[in-house]
């Protein structure tokens, strides 16, 4: 009968110092805990017409993996650029450049678009072709002309630095490095990329009074000129519309009477869209110099005096900058009336989402890229 | 001989699939013909080209421009588009189908909603519909070949040019 305890007592911590043993020695990916649900912070005023998707719901680890991504030069065909080189924090992650040179010194067709408040987007580029950040992202990663390495060749070289895997295994339950997971990942973090602390936010919010000019400006923005009535107004709301500043809509905002660019026209292949754009969100335009798909105005002043005097006919010139006969409408503001104008448009700049730590280069502080990385690019 | 053409043959039959997968891309370029897609919440999704409408019963319906000139236009109503169309109309539209809109959407990305039993004559005698004229004339580049015409509304906020899609959806709520 004692023989029987003792037997049971040695298999008892035997078993046991296995199981502690076990657990003290397990590989590391036996530990991993689901990656937490992102939080989205918004003002009610955006409202939440937002584009998001089941397939990639937004997690702390996968924002955070987008985030690294999105600052990776190794992402680039000769490591030279990465997605922040023509989207930078402090433009309002613009370049300040009208066309940006891919990895092989080669320009791009049009600006660099701002990104900010993409959740509320749901057709990127200036001619909207794509659906998604997802969608979207593949085009600058594997363009010839801008960061020139195909997605294969991108997860080949992430495998090859140690410090990705753990944040693989983080964000997406294992350290499998997939072409996927790199564009899911830098879509998620596109997601958060939200600007809402401008002044504008805090007069909109009740906690912040405008100058006297920028009040003028703001009434300006939003009115429609009606000269039998005598109304002054710069009529910039009919497109640039409600908190958000931007309407999901394509307009030709008579640039060029025979435009050079087809624009919408290239995805859809109609007439009517041709010279037609993307309406962009002013937030923060002060930041993201020069203007237009084609960077043609170096300065706010130059865009508004663009609408206000000199609006070129075509065939497809946008109705709302039209008159009932037809004609371009050139409202013809005075000077003051354009200082008040800019003055609004200054109320936009958000100085919270261009120093943010949340999206701003996470290599910058740890020698991660060589100085002498960013002049392998001939200008 | 018999294999030269056997060869001919084979070569015509690779070469004449990819000669059409290209052609469309060739007549983008020269700009394609406008069409009206009724999508959704539908039995037969259509694609309604300018003759289509032609040929369907017409109507006209008079609606003010900007500046409050009253102009008559001529078209097709929404209620015929959507009888083809199989939308749940006049006795079908009751129940669940009463949380049914209509979504438009317009070429240069414009989108105006309508509720089903705002376009349904067992509710309205407003009649709401997708112009192709203008006082007898085709309708102006710009807001045509196809616009919703929405007679006495107060502001001409839902009369909206270029229509490309009228889309049938359920409030999912």
């Amino acid at each position: 009968m004692k023989r029987h305890y003792r037997r049971y007592g040695i298999v008892l911590a035997t078993g046991t110092a296995v199981i502690f043993l076990a657990a003290a020695f397990r590989p590391p990916h036996a530990a991993r805990r689901n990656p937490t649900p992102y939080t989205l912070s918004y003002p009610a005023y955006f409202g939440n017409r937002i584009n998001t998707t089941d397939d990639n719901p937004l997690t702390n680890e996968g924002v955070s993996l987008g985030r690294h991504l999105f600052y990776e030069k190794r992402l680039s065909a000769n490591n030279s650029i990465s997605c922040g080189s023509c989207h930078q924090q402090a433009h309002a992650f613009t370049d300040g450049r009208a066309f940006s040179p891919g990895f092989d010194g080669v320009f791009t067709k049009r600006s660099a678009m701002s990104l900010c408040n993409l959740l509320w987007v749901r057709h990127f580029f200036w001619d909207g072709r794509a659906a998604s950040p997802e969608e979207q992202v593949v085009t600058p990663l594997t363009d010839a002309h801008e960061m020139g390495q195909s997605l294969d060749s991108s997860a080949r070289k992430l495998r090859a630095i140690h410090s990705y895997a753990p944040l693989f295994t983080a964000a997406f339950g294992s350290d499998s490095i997939t072409p996927d997971r790199i564009v899911r990942a830098i879509a998620q973090f596109e997601r958060t990329l939200i600007s809402a602390q401008s002044p504008y936010d805090r007069y909109i919010r009740g906690e912040y009074q405008p100058t006297v000019t920028e009040q003028r400006g703001l009434v300006l923005f939003y009115t429609n000129p009606d000269r039998n009535r005598g109304i002054r107004g710069a009529g910039c709301g009919n497109c640039h519309s409600g908190p958000k500043v931007f309407n999901e809509t394509y307009h030709n905002n008579g640039l060029d009477s025979i435009p050079t660019d087809p624009g919408r026209a290239d995805v859809t292949g109609m007439d009517y869209d041709r010279g037609r754009f993307r309406v962009v969100t002013l937030r923060n335009i002060a930041l993201t110099a020069p203007y237009m798909h084609d960077g043609r105005f170096a300065t706010l002043q130059a865009v508004i005096d663009h609408y206000s005097d000199h609006i070129l006919p075509s065939l497809t010139l946008s109705p709302s900058l039209k008159d009932t006969a037809n004609r371009p409408v050139n409202v013809q503001l005075t000077p003051e009336e354009k200082a008040d104008l800019l003055a609004f448009l200054r109320m936009l700049t958000d100085s919270s989402f261009i120093t943010d730590p949340r999206f701003s280069d996470p290599f910058a502080d740890a020698g991660h890229h060589t100085k002498t990385d960013h002049h392998i690019i001939s200008e | 001989m018999k294999r030269r053409f056997f060869v001919l043959v084979a070569i015509f039959c690779l070469v004449l699939p990819s000669a059409w997968a290209q052609a469309p891309q060739t007549a983008s370029t020269g700009g394609q013909p406008a069409v009206v897609k009724v999508t959704g919440e539908v039995l037969t999704p259509l694609t309604l080209t300018a003759t289509d409408l032609a040929a369907m019963p017409r109507t006209t319906a008079v609606a003010k421009d900007k500046q409050g000139v009253p102009h008559t236009f001529s078209g097709v109503a929404l209620s015929e588009i959507f009888n083809k169309a199989g939308v749940t109309t006049g006795r079908q539209l009751r129940g669940e189908n009463l949380a049914k809109y209509l979504l438009v959407t317009c070429a240069d990305g414009y989108q105006v909603v309508f509720s089903l039993a705002e376009l349904d004559s067992s509710f309205t005698d407003r009649v709401v519909i997708l112009a192709d004229q203008i006082e007898g004339r085709p309708l102006p580049a710009g807001t045509g070949p196809f616009r919703i015409v929405v007679p006495g509304e107060k502001k001409p906020a839902r009369n909206c040019f270029q229509v490309t899609t009228l889309a049938i959806r359920f409030a999912k709520e």
